[in-house]
């Protein structure tokens, strides 16, 4: 007997494992209950005091990647010196751009008041309610002098739409050109030959290299049907649209899309990239051009030597039409949880992340392409070919609006290409494999 | 020895007989006891003040006040709120003064689950007391009348530890068990009868009950993506495969390995068994993310098989298509390489466990089938086998178990290197080389979509449970046990 029920309570404790793993974890739960009986409390002493309310510490917390946490505690002291009557407690913590939307998600009301985000994530961010409703808190601004439509009209217009959903800002831009193009060894490739996947692929086949690029991805796969005029886009039930199965505004069937990837694909001197290996197979040396973004400027230059070349992605032919390749283009967001104690202070510093000095500062010290139209025509910026590059993007880049069902059978679709496992003559197979794309991806959420 | 082997139809039947006993020895108390058992009903110290037993009648007052207090400014707030999970959505309006945002009195729907269900818990616990202190004020009207001597506290409290010994170390234990099992366990059952996901995520918006829905879409109801319930048969599937072969290879590796160091002509064992242990002592996160960097397409075994000529020759005859050897990155391939590299994973600690049963197999018993003349091999396949596989036969139930639950091998290995080209399977979130645990981490951890999850959660929980009921009962059930006394 006693062993049955030893097996038993193993058997629930390994589910009860999986029932934590639902976002539920003591240590969550009872940090939720205290936020939700102190937001009580805070609410109605914000009733009792709404005559001058300024005596009372602000507390904010703070998250930024790893690498930027230096930057993100000085830009925390000049926000404290910018009001000195003030108290603030400020919080600095960790956390990935890329994955602040898992952490957030978990638990909005114990996320950061302020964060950064990558623009991919901002769709399921407002879906969940987890952001400010930029435009119901933007009186907070006039603290620091500013008013709302200044602070977007100080940022180029793609950025602000990219933050925008249904007209509505929803964060603030810090940084843009999260893209990818094309980086070359100008002693194989000239910048003629990057022009068009032909003469690129001719090029690298004379001289025994490759050019490498990522297809099992969402991101990088687009580019070639943004190219050639189909589009992605978000419904206001979080779904996604997508058209890639028919035939797109500029007349190019989606079919002959796939071909014409097949046809580059089946290229001796092609090299599928697996998604997240681009560093490493670049500093392989194996290839002479490769489809990556400004994270490898450095690879590029340690490779190819200083003199490497960066340029916008080349055009591919779908019958006998030049397409011109047109990448997802990123940016990235500081963000404003919307349950927020603080939140007038919270918009303040979010803002602050994203103005003028900030971005340039951070500009400086990491490489990050600002969005301020004013940092954009520093000189220093001019001299980064890979920024360059990015930036050059701007008027054929997409912001790429996809929902979370976008990404599994982009992937997948984009390894059957890559490894060749549709044939470029059955017009039919193709069409399938497209249809089957278009169901997963428009499939309804949950 | 005969308590154990009585069989799981026993089992049930004892403990309805507890259970039934419990509830008759309430009647009984109810009926006959006197008015200040009765009064207990309303007031649990009464009966202990009638006896003199102060002391345990302000514990119970005490527990009495608290699960009234705890009822009237904590449950009640949450727990009228169970049967619709909330209505009331949050809203906010910025206050320019002070710097903040005004929210509604809104309605948080996970917190009402979880708070009603602590509630619940609290009651039901509340309730099995009063029934027992009902019983036990009765008990003492009754050594009352027949003269025999009540207990004071301080004696209560010697015999706990004392005969009650076993209820005090017992408690700790069991109120972990109900804290951090049973609730989470409850709380996900009951999330896969809600619609908790992405599109319904607190605090902004509620989730509500759905019935069977979930439990449909799962087995083929349509509803969420079309290809879910064949997602989930081709997982199952592989899922059972993989326990099935990953517990028996490591097993049957283990016990040869053992052997192998064992036999009399192996030269220096203790060495031997020191390198295979080493394993252990590597963290298996970092083996298993080195080996899957090996194996990777573009990996160091894959240059070496192109180096070769391995690669070229399998294209030749037609085993890959691809210009390297996809280890972990085609159906089939990684399959098998996965059982394979588990294998090196899982093989020492059979072989510990192995060793040990090896060293205590009855010596007697081997130097007799020697005299009779039995070879090596009749001795290991009637003597050795049969005793290891009774010895360690409940560890293997568990190993099975553990391995349909095995996260760490399969998601460190195919993690971001594994893309399937199954687009049915991609649409729902799925890959070939998935477990029910690792897809099930997925849906929460990416999508969100909590109320399936749960639900396959339940189902893993049952598959689970089944298969060790079952198997104990075969394995240890009759006489087995004897046989080797």
């Amino acid at each position: 007997m006693r062993k049955k029920l030893i097996s038993m309570l193993l058997c629930a404790t390994m589910v009860a494992t999986v029932a934590t793993g639902c976002g539920s974890s003591p240590s969550d739960l009872t940090n939720s209950a205290g936020s939700a009986s102190s937001q009580g409390s805070a609410s109605s002493a914000g009733n009792a005091s709404s005559g001058g309310g300024s005596g009372e510490t602000v507390k904010l917390t703070v998250w930024a990647a790893e690498n930027d946490q230096d930057y993100l505690k000085e830009r925390v002291e000049k926000f404290k010196a910018a009001y000195p009557d003030q108290d603030f407690d400020i919080q600095i913590g960790v956390e990935s751009e890329s994955t602040a939307k898992d952490t957030v998600l978990t638990d909005i009301e114990a996320a950061a008041d302020v964060y950064s985000f990558a623009s991919d994530q901002l769709s399921d961010l407002v879906g969940a309610g987890a952001l400010a409703n930029i435009e119901e808190v933007g009186e907070a601004l006039a603290m620091a002098g500013k008013t709302l439509d200044e602070v977007k009209s100080a940022n180029a217009p793609d950025s602000i739409e990219a933050a925008s959903v249904d007209g509505n800002l929803y964060a603030f831009p810090t940084s843009g050109a999260n893209t990818y193009f094309l980086y070359y060894d100008p002693s194989v490739i000239t910048e003629k030959d990057a022009k068009d996947w032909d003469s690129l692929l001719a090029a690298a086949q004379k001289a025994g290299k490759k050019v490498g690029m990522t297809l099992n991805s969402g991101w990088y796969v687009a580019s070639f049907f943004y190219g050639a005029g189909f589009t992605t886009d978000l419904n206001s039930d979080g779904t996604t649209a997508m058209d890639w199965n028919g035939t797109s505004p500029d007349g190019i069937k989606g079919v002959d899309v796939v071909k014409s990837m097949l046809d580059i694909t089946s290229n001796k001197a092609f090299r599928p990239i697996p998604d997240g290996q681009i560093s490493n197979v670049f500093a392989s040396g194996d290839l002479c051009a490769v489809v990556s973004g400004t994270w490898d400027a450095s690879v590029a230059a340690d490779v190819w030597g200083k003199d490497y070349g960066a340029v916008k992605l080349p055009t591919f032919k779908v019958g006998d039409k030049d397409v011109q390749m047109k990448p997802a283009y990123g940016y990235k967001f500081e963000a404003v949880n919307a349950y927020s104690k603080d939140i007038g202070w919270a918009v303040l510093f979010a803002e602050f992340m994203g103005n003028e000095e900030s971005q340039m500062l951070h500009f400086q010290q990491a490489d990050q392409v600002p969005t301020n139209t004013n940092a954009l025509q520093s000189d220093e910026i001019a001299a980064n070919a890979a920024i360059n590059a990015a930036i050059s993007e701007g008027d054929i880049g997409v912001i790429q609006k996809v929902g979370g069902k976008y990404w599994d059978p982009a992937q997948t679709f984009g390894e059957l290409i890559a490894k060749g496992q549709v044939s470029a003559k059955d017009d039919a197979a193709i069409q399938k494999v497209l249809d089957n794309l278009v169901d997963g991806v428009t499939a309804p959420i949950n | 020895m005969d308590n154990e082997s009585k069989g799981a139809v026993a089992a049930v039947k004892g403990f309805f007989k507890a259970v039934g006993g419990f509830f008759s020895s309430f009647g009984t108390a109810f009926a006959k006891g006197d008015i200040f058992v009765k009064l207990s009903l309303i007031w649990l110290g009464a009966g202990y003040v009638r006896r003199k037993q102060y002391a345990k009648a302000i514990i119970m007052t005490v527990f009495e006040v608290a699960v009234i207090l705890f009822s009237v400014f904590f449950a009640a707030d949450y727990v009228p709120k169970f049967g619709t999970l909330g209505t009331v959505k949050a809203e906010r309006v910025f206050n320019m003064a002070t710097m903040k945002s005004e929210f509604n009195d809104y309605d948080h729907s996970f917190m009402i689950l979880l708070f009603s269900l602590f509630s619940f818990v609290v009651w039901f616990v509340a309730i099995i007391v009063w029934i027992k202190n009902t019983i036990n004020v009765y008990n003492l009207q009754v050594m009352e009348e027949n003269g025999k001597h009540i207990n004071t506290f301080k004696e209560d409290l010697r015999s706990y530890l004392e005969e009650k010994f076993h209820i005090t170390l017992l408690t700790l234990p069991v109120l972990g068990i109900v804290i951090f099992t049973v609730i989470p366990i409850l709380l996900l059952i009951f999330v896969a009868f809600t619609n908790y996901d992405q599109q319904h995520t607190p605090p902004t918006e509620l989730f509500t009950w759905v019935g069977f829905t979930n439990f449909i879409t799962l087995f083929g109801g349509g509803g969420l993506t079309a290809t879910f319930g064949y997602s989930f048969i081709r997982v199952l599937g592989w899922t059972l495969v993989w326990a099935f072969f990953s517990t028996l290879t490591t097993y049957i590796g283990g016990i040869l390995l053992s052997l192998l160091l064992n036999n009399k002509k192996t030269r220096m064992p203790k060495i031997w068994r020191l390198m295979f242990v080493m394993t252990i002592a590597v963290p298996q996160f970092v083996s298993l993310l080195l080996v899957r960097n090996f194996f990777a397409d573009s990996g160091i075994v894959n240059t070496i098989c192109a180096n070769i000529g391995l690669t070229g020759f399998l294209r030749n005859i037609g085993m890959i298509s691809t210009n390297y050897i996809p280890f972990l990155s085609a159906p089939g391939w990684a399959h098998v390489m996965i059982i394979i590299i588990n294998i090196w994973v899982g093989v020492p600690y059979q072989m510990l466990i192995a060793t040990g049963v090896l060293m205590n197999i009855p010596e007697d018993q081997l130097e007799s089938a020697k005299m009779d003349g039995a070879k090596p091999f009749q001795i290991f396949v009637k003597i050795t086998m049969p005793y290891m596989l009774f010895i360690t036969g409940p560890a293997l139930v568990t190993d099975f178990v553990k391995n349909i639950n095995n996260f760490n091998v399969i998601y460190l290995l195919t993690q971001d290197v594994y893309t399937t080209t199954n687009q049915a399977l991609a649409n729902s979130q799925a890959k070939e080389v998935d477990l029910l645990v690792t897809w099930l981490f997925r849906l929460t951890q990416d999508y969100y979509n909590y109320k399936m999850a749960s639900v396959i959660g339940i189902v893993v929980f049952v598959i689970c449970s089944v298969f060790t009921l079952v198997a104990f009962n075969f394995m240890i059930g009759g006489d087995k046990e004897g046989t080797y006394q």
